[in-house]
C-alpha cells in the first residue's frame, strides 16, 4: 500500500504546485462535441467511433507522458503494480483531477482494473436514445487510448478497454488494462 | 566552458537533432594538436578511437555517439542494476554528457573537459525546450523521422539562448 | 391543482412537454383538467395564446421569472412564466381543481400517459378528488405570493436542469427534449415545490 499512498502523495503535490488549471466545462463540452462530431461523420457507426476515439488517444498519450515526465520527474516503475498506481494516483490526477480505484488484479499481477467515482468527460452526458448507442459507444473511450500511447512510450505494451461505463446504465465506470510485454530497446538500423 | 555539440536520439535509435557550435574541421587526421579549449584551435571530435581516419560526415558522428553511448548505458546496466546510468565521461579531449528519459529519448552534449557536470542543463532542456517546444506543438508530429518537427524556430532558438546565455 | 408545464424554443417551437398534478396537501400527483379527455389540446391554446403577453412583459424588466402573466377565466387557467436568457420560454399553466358545487367532472381514467410524446406526459382522466385542497394551500390561490414564490422555485429547479439537459454534446439546438432523465428531473420539482 505504501506506493499507493506515495503516488497519491506525488499527485497531490503536483496538482497544487505545477499544474496550469482549466475550466472544467470547458474540457466537458469541448471533448463531448468531438465525440458527438464523430458519432456524425461516422453516421452513427460506433464501432468505428470507438476506434477512432482511441486512436486519438493513443496520440495524445505518446505526447502527454512527456510533459507527465517532465511535471512529475518520476523515475521509472519497479514492477506493473507500481506503474498502476503512478497512472491512477499521479497521472489521472495531474490531468483530470481523478483518481480512480485500482483494484481486480489477476495473480499473475498483468491486468488490473481503473474504477472510476467520477468522470469529468462524462458531466451532463446523455447518450443518444438511437437503442444502438447504449449497448456500442464507449464514450471515454480516448483514456483507453492515452493509456496505451503513454504506455508505449516506456516501453510497456499494454491493451485497455472499458467494461462498464454509468453513461450506459452501468452501476461502475471500469477499464481495464492489460500488460502484453515490454518492448525492448530497438537497435539502430544495421550498416550496409 | 565550452559546449561542442549537442545531440538528441529517439527511441527509434534514429539521431532526430544534432547542432554543433565550433565549425568542423575539414580533416582531423591532425587532430591531436593542442587543447580544444581554446577558441582558435579546432576542437576534437567525438571519438578519438577513430582519429586518424578520413573525414567523416556529421552523421557519422551521431552514429558513433549513439553506439557508444548505448553501449556504455548497457553495460552500467548490467553491473549496476535496471536503474543506474551512466553521467559523463571524459577523454583526454572533450567531456561527454548523457541524459536519457525514462520515454529513451537520450540527449548527448559534448563540450570541454573543464565542464562541471552537465547532467541538469540536459534535463532542462528536456523538459524547458524539449517538451514545451517540440512535444507540445500540436503541428509537429509525435514520431521525428529524420528530424521533422524538432528543427522548429522556437526550439532551436530557445536552445540556442540557453546554451550561450545559461551556459557559458 | 393540475399543472401543464411547456418549454418553447425562442422560435416558438414546443421542446418540452408534461403535464402533472399537485402533490402537496395530499394530492397524488396526476393531472385532472377541467376539459374533458379528448380535449386536452386546450392546454397547449391556452399556453400559446399567452406568448403574445410574454413577449411584452419580457422587456417590462431584467426579470428571468415574469410570475403569473395571464388568465384565461373561462378554464380558470392561470399561466407563469420564465425566461431563459438564450430566449427559450417556460410556461406554466397551473388549474385549480373544479369547486364541487359546479362538479360535473366524470369519466373514467382511461388513456393514461403518453409519456416521450410531445403532446406531453400523463393525461389522467379528470375525476374524484377535486375538493381535496384546502382554500389555504397554494394549490387554491394561483395568484397568492406563496404561489409565486412556489413556482419561482420550481422554475429555477428546471432552470437548472434544463442548462445541464442541453449541455450534452448529443443535444443540438432547438431539438425536442426527449431526456428521461430531464423528464423524471421535471417531475421531481413538481412533486417538490407544486
Amino acid at each position: 500500500m505504501s506506493s499507493t499512498t506515495k503516488a497519491s502523495r506525488i499527485g497531490e503535490e503536483l496538482w497544487k504546485t505545477r499544474v496550469d488549471k482549466v475550466n472544467a466545462e470547458l474540457v466537458t463540452l469541448t471533448y463531448g462535441t468531438i465525440v458527438a462530431q464523430l458519432c456524425q461523420d461516422y453516421d452513427g457507426n460506433y464501432p468505428e467511433v470507438n476506434k477512432q476515439l482511441e486512436k486519438m488517444g493513443y496520440n495524445i498519450g505518446m505526447r502527454l507522458i512527456e510533459d507527465f515526465l517532465a511535471k512529475s520527474n518520476v523515475g521509472r516503475c519497479a514492477n506493473f503494480r507500481e506503474t498502476a498506481d503512478m497512472i491512477a494516483k499521479v497521472g489521472f490526477r495531474i490531468f483530470l483531477n481523478i483518481a480512480p480505484t485500482v483494484t481486480n488484479w489477476t495473480s499473475d499481477n498483468n491486468q488490473f482494473s481503473l474504477v472510476f467515482d467520477e468522470n469529468p468527460l462524462a458531466d451532463f452526458v446523455e447518450l443518444p436514445d438511437d437503442g444502438r448507442a447504449q449497448d456500442e459507444l464507449w464514450f471515454s473511450n480516448i483514456l483507453c487510448g492515452v493509456l496505451r500511447g503513454a504506455l508505449e512510450m516506456v516501453q510497456m505494451q499494454v491493451e485497455a478497454h472499458f467494461v462498464s461505463d454509468v453513461l450506459r446504465g452501468d452501476d461502475t465506470t471500469e477499464m481495464r488494462v492489460s500488460l502484453i510485454r515490454y518492448i525492448e530497446d530497438e537497435m539502430p538500423p544495421e550498416e550496409e | 566552458m565550452v559546449v561542442y555539440s549537442f545531440y538528441i536520439f529517439d527511441r527509434h535509435a534514429e539521431c532526430i537533432y544534432k547542432r554543433r557550435w565550433l565549425p568542423r574541421p575539414a580533416s582531423i587526421t591532425g587532430g591531436k594538436s593542442s587543447r580544444p579549449t581554446s577558441e582558435a584551435s579546432a576542437p576534437a571530435t567525438s571519438t578519438p578511437a577513430l582519429l586518424g581516419q578520413s573525414a567523416r560526415t556529421t552523421d557519422d558522428d551521431a552514429k558513433l555517439i549513439f553506439g557508444t553511448v548505448f553501449s556504455l548505458r548497457n553495460m552500467v546496466r548490467k553491473l549496476g542494476g535496471e536503474d543506474d546510468n551512466f553521467v559523463t565521461y571524459k577523454t583526454s579531449q572533450y567531456k561527454l554528457h548523457y541524459y536519457e528519459t525514462p520515454t529513451n529519448i537520450k540527449f548527448v552534449m559534448l563540450t570541454d573537459i573543464k565542464s562541471p557536470s552537465m547532467r541538469i542543463a540536459l534535463q532542462q532542456i528536456y523538459i524547458n525546450l524539449y517538451v514545451e517546444y517540440v512535444v507540445k506543438n500540436p503541428l509537429s508530429p509525435v514520431e521525428h523521422p529524420g528530424g521533422v518537427g524538432v528543427n522548429n524556430e522556437l526550439f532551436e532558438e530557445s536552445l540556442e539562448q540557453f546554451v550561450t546565455r545559461v551556459l557559458s | 391543482m393540475s399543472y401543464y408545464f411547456t418549454i418553447l424554443s425562442p422560435t416558438d417551437v414546443p421542446l418540452f412537454n408534461i403535464a402533472f398534478g399537485t402533490s402537496k396537501s395530499g394530492g397524488d400527483g396526476i393531472a385532472r383538467f377541467r376539459f374533458p379527455d379528448t380535449a386536452q389540446y386546450m392546454n397547449q391554446f391556452i399556453i400559446h395564446s399567452s406568448l403574445d403577453i410574454v413577449e411584452e412583459a419580457q422587456w417590462m424588466n431584467g426579470n428571468m421569472y415574469l410570475k403569473h402573466i395571464d388568465t384565461y377565466p373561462p378554464a380558470s387557467a392561470y399561466i407563469s412564466a420564465f425566461l431563459t436568457p438564450s430566449g427559450a420560454r417556460f410556461l406554466l399553466l397551473h388549474q385549480p381543481p373544479q369547486l364541487p358545487n359546479t362538479g360535473s367532472a366524470t369519466g373514467a381514467g382511461g388513456g393514461g400517459g403518453s409519456s416521450g410524446s410531445i403532446l406531453g406526459g400523463s393525461f389522467s382522466a379528470s375525476a374524484l378528488g377535486s375538493s381535496r385542497a384546502s382554500a389555504s394551500s397554494i394549490a387554491a390561490n394561483p395568484t397568492s405570493p406563496q404561489t409565486e414564490e412556489a413556482v419561482r422555485q420550481f422554475m429555477t429547479e428546471v432552470y437548472e436542469n434544463y442548462v445541464k439537459t442541453v449541455m450534452s454534446p448529443f443535444y443540438r439546438q432547438g431539438m425536442e427534449i426527449r431526456s428521461a432523465v430531464f423528464r423524471s428531473r421535471v417531475t421531481a420539482a413538481g412533486r417538490k415545490w407544486l
